[in-house]
């Protein structure tokens, strides 16, 4: 068995435990079967259960089995083990939440019941994955954020182990709340408009499975993350290809929607190509940021990447890139892409906001960079820096009437139409050659050791 | 076996080792010393490749950790400062998962963790909860994690912490059986005295700076420290001494000196005797039990 499955296995799935949360489920079952109506039923009872073990307690578990080994001085011990990254992560993933499954597959077992009763064995078994995925989805998520944490050394305190858990919470809700737009019995809950197909690169697709295998898809590339980031604690290393695998179904995924887009009065200019373009383009730039952020900005690496991209080893550097210097490139592809096809039908005012987010986006991923060159824990001045550019100076420009100066900060329609990209990209020259000579300068000098 | 270049490593606000370059040889007990704060902890965390230096290199087995971190963790044995044990599992299943995760097959673990569990005397407490141990004894435990799998290089950051004195011979005795059995150990400690019974070489770190450039030797079990007293003073005694076969003299005064003999006892005999006959009153000759602070002391004084 895999080791560290069987130790959480020791510490979680203790008798005297077990059959507490037997007894109690079965007594919270009996009650609401006797309350006749004045407690919801059985069914809705295992629903509540459900969603209080599985997803809310379990993605607290799922937090904290790596962020407990920080905190209990046991996991450089487990970064030390030969155990495989793979061995690792669903060790912890399934191992640290057993106890919650365990509570989760009794409370299944009077759902599905009632739903065979009630509607027959498909939908139960349609209702079966939807659980067990939004389960998986939750508790991955949280995993997912704590070993991001992990890795930019800040998964210590309980706030924090909250936080994980809270990311993986609202993957739940967000998981919930797309399952309702599909189900007619319970969409009215939430008042979100049921719908029975759902528009995806012009195709109707019945909305149940297509939702079923989003999760599904998600849900794998949410466990695909877990492993990845697994591997960098474990000192491995990844390579670019699962990234580019994720920009490209991030990128098809997301541009299938343009019908959602269609009716936006800011776009009308814009025909389908474009809006699955700028959809693309956009998740693209979304990743950037987000992953800008998240991963570690070594200057070492930077300049090891900067060394062999001045020697041409091309695949090397390649093969070497970050997540968000990945994510960045794609955005920059589509975007020029974007630029071309709107040249087709001489939109120059769109043609220059596309190429002024370019730059915006460029300069942006530069001042993030910067601010780490030089010390770690720059992303909060990076974040400083962006709320005075994307908020506090353009109010004050507002305020003031200098309509024209917004575009120093933002990409916008301006007279002439080259002043926005223009600001754009040379804010962007600017900060990337400040960038660039922060991360090439000679770092400080060791004193000589003592002869 | 490890061997470390120009490693320069840093915190967010401070730079913690300026420029380290070492050289551990195999099937030694190096001493890493210095006090609170001299980078000792982030020298063994980058030992163990757990920390990527920020320049330099550091090679442990031929390997830069790097390139094979991976394959550096499977050589070692780490025991950090601040520890940590499942305190809700037994003594036998924290070593069970200590070996099963340490790559030992199922088939093979029970008397693996019976031969740490032994090493470390706790194979009467194999039943025992982690969390009802003493402290000595979950330094033990500790320590039995990190040897379950029989490492070939243990690095072990202040490991007599909160010891008694028996605790401490016992872990003495350990560390040197671990060095005879093929493995190459370096100890942290900022407390000489620990490290004087079982220690070869010794590191001095300060401030992030190996003070004098590289390991000491301090102990070399055929050519030991002896350590000379005489009753009435004699100016030539260092010239006498320096006269003699096989004595090389690290230092002396005209009561005292203390030099490398080899270990032979008719050696000995002769010297004492030659040294009678020069008219000299010996009033005592033992094995020097203060090596390690003696050699930190000299380059210590010899750096400021």
């Amino acid at each position: 068995m895999n080791p560290e499955f069987e130790r959480n296995l020791w510490l979680e799935l203790r008798p005297g435990r077990m059959i507490v949360m037997t007894v109690v489920l079965a007594l919270a079952f009996f009650a609401a079967a006797l309350s006749q109506g004045f407690f919801a039923g059985p069914g809705e009872v295992a629903r509540w259960g459900y969603f209080i073990i599985v997803v809310l307690w379990g993605a607290r578990n799922a937090a904290n089995s790596v962020v407990g080994e920080i905190r209990a001085h046991t996991w450089d011990g487990q970064r030390l083990s030969s155990l495989s990254a793979g061995t690792m992560m669903w060790g912890k993933l399934f191992g640290s939440t057993a106890f919650n499954w365990f509570g989760g597959a009794i409370c299944l077992v009077v759902i599905l019941a009632e739903l065979v009763q009630e509607h027959g064995p498909g939908v139960a078994a349609i209702e079966l994955v939807y659980y067990l995925a939004i389960g998986v989805i939750a508790q991955s998520a949280a995993l997912l954020a704590s070993l991001i944490a992990a890795g930019r050394r800040q998964a210590r305190t309980q706030f924090e182990i909250f936080l994980y858990q809270a990311t993986g919470l609202a993957a739940a809700v967000a998981v919930y709340v797309v399952w309702l737009i599909a189900d007619p019995a319970r969409s009215y809950l939430l008042h979100v408009e049921r719908t029975d197909v759902v528009m995806w690169w012009g195709l109707a697709c019945p909305a149940q499975p297509f939702l079923l295998l989003s999760m599904a898809l998600f849900a794998g590339w949410m466990l695909t993350g877990c492993y990845r980031q697994m591997r960098l604690e474990l000192k491995m290393r990844n390579g670019p290809l699962v990234w580019l695998a994720f920009l490209l179904f991030m990128g098809a995924y997301v541009a299938g929607f343009d019908v959602w887009l269609s009716g936006n009065q800011a776009l009308t200019n814009l025909d389908a190509v474009a809006l699955r373009l700028l959809l693309a383009g956009t998740v693209y730039g979304t990743l950037a940021y987000a992953m800008v952020f998240l991963e570690p900005k070594d200057r070492v690496r930077f300049r090891w990447l900067g060394s062999e991209f001045g020697r041409f080893h091309l695949g090397t550097v390649l093969a070497n890139l970050q997540g968000w210097m990945m994510s960045y490139l794609a955005a920059q592809a589509v975007g020029i892409a974007l630029i071309v096809w709107l040249g087709r039908a001489s939109l120059l005012q769109d043609q220059a906001i596309a190429c002024a987010m370019l730059g915006f986006l460029t300069r942006d991923m530069g001042i993030v960079v910067l601010t780490n060159a030089r010390k770690r824990g720059g992303d909060f001045t990076a974040l400083a820096v962006l709320f005075l550019l994307y908020a506090l100076l353009p109010a004050i420009f507002a305020s003031l009437h200098l309509t024209t100066g917004l575009a120093l900060f933002t990409p916008r329609p301006t007279d002439p139409v080259w002043l926005s990209p223009l600001a754009g990209w040379a804010e962007a020259l600017v900060v990337w050659i400040v960038a660039v000579a922060a991360i090439a300068l000679p770092e400080e000098r060791a004193k000589p050791a003592a002869a | 076996m490890i061997d470390v270049r120009d490693l320069v490593y840093e915190y967010p606000t401070t730079r913690a080792l300026k420029g380290v370059s070492l050289h551990v040889k195999p099937q030694t007990i190096t001493a890493l010393v210095g006090p609170n704060g001299a980078g000792k902890t982030t020298l063994l965390r980058c030992l163990a490749a757990l920390e990527p230096p920020y320049s330099g290199s550091v090679t442990v087995d031929g390997r830069d950790t790097r390139e094979a971190p991976r394959a550096i963790h499977a050589l070692l044995g780490y025991l950090p400062d601040f520890y940590g044990l499942y305190d809700a599992l037994s003594v036998r299943r924290v070593l069970s998962y200590a070996a099963r995760s340490r790559g030992i097959s199922p088939a093979l673990t029970a008397s693996a963790v019976e031969k740490a569990a032994g090493r470390v005397s706790l194979l009467d407490r194999l039943d025992t909860k982690a969390g009802e141990l003493s402290r000595g004894m979950r330094q033990r435990l500790a320590i039995a994690q990190a040897i379950v799998h029989e490492p070939r290089v243990l690095l072990l950051d202040e490991p007599a912490a909160g010891l008694d004195p028996q605790a401490r011979r016992d872990l003495s005795t350990l560390l040197v059986a671990l060095k005879d059995a093929g493995m190459t150990l370096v100890v942290s400690s900022h407390i000489l005295a620990e490290l004087e019974d079982y220690c070869t070489e010794m590191i001095i770190i300060e401030d992030g700076l190996i003070v004098g450039g590289n390991a000491i030797k301090v102990r070399d079990a055929d050519r030991p420290r002896y350590m000379l007293e005489i009753a009435t003073a004699r100016s030539d005694l260092r010239e006498f001494l320096a006269g003699r076969p096989g004595v090389d003299v690290i230092e002396a005064d005209e009561y005292h000196a203390l030099f490398t003999h080899p270990r032979n006892s008719a050696a000995r005999a002769r010297l004492i005797k030659a040294m009678l006959a020069a008219g000299f009153e010996v009033s005592s000759l033992g094995e020097s039990t203060k090596a390690l602070e003696e050699a930190y002391f000299k380059q210590v004084g010899q750096a400021r």
